[in-house]
């Protein structure tokens, strides 16, 4: 302390303006981690593929649940029944897949002594399910959770808003939920092997034959993507047209941002003034897609391995904006190798 | 090759054809405020730490450091190396308000300085006069020490805030510069210690060191809690030469070249070390 002390006596204002610096708490600063804090130890993902036209176009998401459900446990060594709680983001399903979740389970031999809940915040499902576990956990329900996130984007039906009053047009807010999401997409090739689960699926053809195939890396590859390519690209919107999706700046490292739409992403980097190489440094949704209820817990997944890569004791973001007009974020600390 | 210390780890780095290699770095459990190199030995250098010591390193040798000094009762904030020949004399400036005097051959102090009355931050051995050393302190005083007299031979009261760096011109052995809390630098001729010969603003926060140039008489550097390193001719009206803002800490270490003379290393909080050409010393003045 009389380092500190030492230092602050340094720190004098403008000559006779009587100012000095007043130390107070920093945030950021807590070093010592303790007994009580929550730790994310371990994550993996499927690959993301196309929506429609990929390697699991086919694939019923239990399946892709069952696979990372598995995966996880087997890394980290953990018996299933240990687990306390498991919480499944997702957002087509209908009951936001809540039988297609605990069928996902029990595909992977959880016992049905372990609870199970899905949950719907729309894009920030996966995000919410990290939260709601951190939450079960923080409250002394349980000592360890799962949290998951999943989606098929190429099987769900999208156009079913579900059992909703006509009354809804009487309010802009309510009518304005109906707003059909969508947009065009360039890609690029990211680098994810550790975190990604591989996966045997079958493909069916025109023609109605299987195939079985090993998905093994996320698709979405086109290395001649150039900067006059993507220019062409047709924008999702019109210029002016309607719509869409203790810290400071530079105590964060990486910012994990939910390329929603490229517009979006590059907006809350401008309006936040953030570094941009701070920002999906290995990719976002422009590169690898957008599965709703997924998004958000491979975001997490993704943060924290290159967190881990970069080794040094570091804090970063997650977020996204969510249709029907919220938005959601977290922090994580990486304590440091 | 330059050498920094850091909190607990000093680093020896290597210029190449890449740029800067990590030759080798030594590990101590307590922070290292200054580090200076041998005189007779090009592998040999000393830093001290804030519990108290000093530690003799061989960078031929992966192990180390080769000798402890502890002696100080507080932070070692200052070690230098005399250039004199045939004597290997090494001072160190203490918060504990002592001076010591060392051969790094001999397990134990030769001599101890008292005087000052508060915290020392910086003692440097004056170039030209044998057995002369200078040093700054948190009492507000720059001292000019005699080896031989084993005392204290003039006290300059130069600021009226704590003095946190001083160093000789290497072409006029009567003048030393302090830099202070004040935010300002200011030159001493020995011959006359009632006022300043120069004084030089433009920091707005305390320095932290300022260097006199090698090789150019009249230019000298500092650095500062206002994250700038600044250049100066105290020989021209207009004195600011430049002004670096590279840093986004609070710079606190700084030297020039002995090796080329537009060269300089600068270190930082921000966790970074610097070494460049600034442009004031690559045009000729």
């Amino acid at each position: 302390m009389q380092r500190l002390q030492v230092v602050l006596g340094h720190l004098r204002g403008p000559a006779d303006s009587g100012w000095m610096p007043q130390a107070a708490p920093c945030l950021s600063g807590a070093p010592q981690a303790s007994a009580a804090d929550v730790v994310v130890v371990h994550g993996r993902r499927t690959a993301i593929c196309r929506a429609g036209r990929g390697g699991f176009k086919d694939t019923t998401p239990d399946e892709l649940l069952s696979a990372v459900m598995t995966a996880v446990l087997k890394d980290v060594n953990l018996r299933p029944e240990q687990l306390g709680d498991i919480c499944v983001g997702n957002v087509l399903q209908p009951g936001a897949g809540a039988i297609m979740a605990r069928i996902a389970q029990f595909l992977s031999d959880i016992p049905e002594t372990v609870p199970l809940s899905t949950v719907n915040r729309q894009c920030s499902s996966g995000l919410q399910a990290v939260a709601s576990i951190a939450g079960g956990i923080r409250n002394g329900s349980y000592d360890i959770g799962m949290a998951c996130g999943v989606e098929s984007m190429s099987l769900a039906d999208r156009g079913n808003p579900g059992n909703i009053t006509s009354r809804l047009m009487e309010k802009e807010k309510a009518r304005d939920c109906l707003i059909p999401m969508g947009a065009a997409r360039a890609q690029s090739k990211g680098c994810f092997q550790a975190e990604i689960v591989p996966v045997t699926t079958t493909v069916h053809d025109d023609k109605g034959t299987k195939r079985s195939i090993t998905v093994t890396q996320d698709e979405g590859i086109r290395p001649s993507t150039t900067m006059e390519g993507l220019a062409k690209l047709k924008p999702a919107f019109k210029k002016d047209g309607s719509t869409t999706a203790g810290l400071t700046v530079s105590d964060v490292d990486i910012f994990e941002i939910n390329e929603a739409f490229a517009s979006q992403a590059a907006y809350c980097v401008e309006k936040l003034r953030l570094p941009p190489e701070k920002v999906n440094p290995l990719g976002g949704a422009v590169a690898l897609g957008h599965p709703l209820g997924c998004t958000g817990a491979r975001q997490v997944i993704t943060l924290l391995n290159e967190l881990k890569r970069r080794g040094k004791r570091a804090y970063g973001v997650v977020s996204m904006c969510i249709g029907t007009g919220m938005g959601a974020a977290a922090v994580f600390e990486y304590p440091g190798n | 090759m330059h050498t920094f210390a850091s909190c607990g780890t000093l680093l020896i780095l290597d210029p190449d054809e890449a740029g800067l290699r990590l030759f080798r770095s030594f590990d101590w459990n307590d922070g290292l405020f200054d580090v200076t190199w041998s005189e007779n030995n090009e592998h040999v250098l000393i830093t001290c730490s804030g519990d108290g010591s000093l530690q003799l390193w061989d960078t031929a040798k992966a192990a180390g450091p080769l000798q402890v000094y502890k002696e100080h009762a507080q932070e070692v904030y200052s070690v230098d190396w005399s250039q004199t020949r045939g004597e290997q004399l090494v001072v160190s400036g203490s918060w504990d308000q002592t001076v010591k005097l060392w051969d790094p051959t001999v397990g134990k102090s030769l001599c101890t300085f008292r005087g000052h009355e508060s915290i020392i931050y910086s003692t440097i051995w004056s170039p030209h006069i044998p057995g002369c050393f200078a040093s700054a302190s948190g009492d507000q005083t720059l001292r000019i020490w005699d080896v031989k007299a084993a005392g204290v031979r003039i006290v300059i009261p130069a600021h009226q805030a704590e003095i946190l760096s001083c160093d000789w011109c290497k072409y006029n052995e009567n003048l030393l510069v302090t830099g202070a809390v004040d935010c300002s630098l200011r030159g001493w001729d020995l011959r006359n210690v009632r006022q300043p010969v120069f004084e030089l603003l433009g920091h707005t926060y305390a320095i932290r060191r300022v260097k006199f140039s090698p090789f150019h008489a009249s230019v000298l550097a500092s650095c500062s809690y206002d994250f700038t390193v600044r250049f100066w001719n105290f020989s021209k009206p207009d004195s600011l030469l430049e002004t670096v803002e590279h840093h986004t800490e609070f710079t606190c270490g700084l030297d020039f070249s002995l090796q080329s003379p537009t060269q300089v290393a600068d270190c930082s909080w921000d966790e970074t070390i610097k070494i460049y050409d600034p442009a004031c010393l690559t045009i000729p003045a």
